[in-house]
């Protein structure tokens, strides 16, 4: 089972009941790596103004209403296979370029969660990146997402932009 | 704040200072629009479903469809909801999908702005 999954097995069914229902708003985060970039905002940064206020409003409305509730207009979607455990944010740009944007939950016991630096649960936004069209992210491309991932998770408490 | 708390905060920093941006604001805004209206949609069929007493599987059932896919629908984890599927489970559901025009103001303006008509769909 790969990392990303068991941490957002671990806190699956043991955390607070507001944070199950959704009732507590949960923070957005940015996992800085260990040379100081913030690889999502380098994404972000480098997307047209559109999509990176799309991005900012699919994140706003999962923080808002987290899973498992349905959110975020059918944009959020939970990742499979090698992926499990990862969520992402998929939007289309010109010409009908694919971006995506993947995020990890960061939720668990209040002793956990303070374990890991955070007040509340939050949604980590790892990175991102596009494509063309019809084509496919390499294996490669989704291991090194899943690096960052793991990469972040062994931090406590987490290593964030701030 | 405790020493041991990271500063969360970044994010809606960057995002009001990118608000200042008139294009970005509107794309944002126009989002936000269209997930709200779509998360409304299926919460509002889960919390009818619910209300109903039909499981997941049950509703799947009247809809021709696996379980699966229903369950996938309200948690989240199916990206974009296919339009049919949610006609055949308001129909299950004893509801219907409609799509309303905004207030009559909004209308105007929307008018205004180039003719684009602006809806919501609810159930």
């Amino acid at each position: 089972m790969p990392p990303q999954r068991r941490e957002a097995r671990r806190g699956t069914g043991r955390q607070p009941a507001a944070h199950r229902t959704g009732q507590v708003p949960w923070s957005i985060i940015y996992y800085k790596a260990p040379d100081s970039t913030v690889p999502a905002l380098e994404f972000l940064g480098g997307c047209p103004s559109t999509l990176d206020a799309q991005f900012a409003a699919v994140l706003d409305a999962v923080a808002a209403a987290p899973p498992p509730q349905f959110s975020g207009g059918g944009k959020w979607e939970a990742m499979h296979g090698s992926m499990s455990g990862f969520y992402e944010i998929r939007l289309s740009g010109p010409r009908r370029e694919q971006f995506r944007l993947f995020c990890l939950l960061e939720n668990g016991t209040n002793e956990e969660l303070a374990r890991r630096g955070l007040q509340r649960p939050a949604i980590a936004v790892i990175t991102g990146m596009h494509k063309p069209w019809r084509k496919t992210f390499s294996d490669g491309d989704y291991r090194r997402v899943r690096e960052l991932g793991t990469e972040h998770q062994q931090n406590h408490p987490r290593r964030i932009a701030t | 704040m405790d020493s041991q708390m990271v500063d969360v905060s970044l994010h809606e920093r960057r995002r009001a200072r990118r608000m200042q941006d008139p294009e970005y604001r509107a794309a944002y805004e126009r989002a936000a629009r269209e997930v709200a209206q779509t998360d409304a949609l299926i919460r509002e069929l889960d919390s009818l479903r619910t209300d109903l007493g039909i499981s997941k599987a049950e509703l799947a059932r009247r809809v021709n469809r696996n379980a699966s896919s229903v369950r996938r629908l309200f948690t989240a984890s199916q990206v974009r909801p296919e339009l049919p599927l949610i006609v055949a489970l308001a129909d299950a559901l004893g509801a219907e999908v409609r799509v309303v025009p905004r207030a009559s103001k909004a209308r105007q303006a929307a008018s205004a702005r180039g003719g684009q008509r602006r809806v919501t769909a609810n159930v």
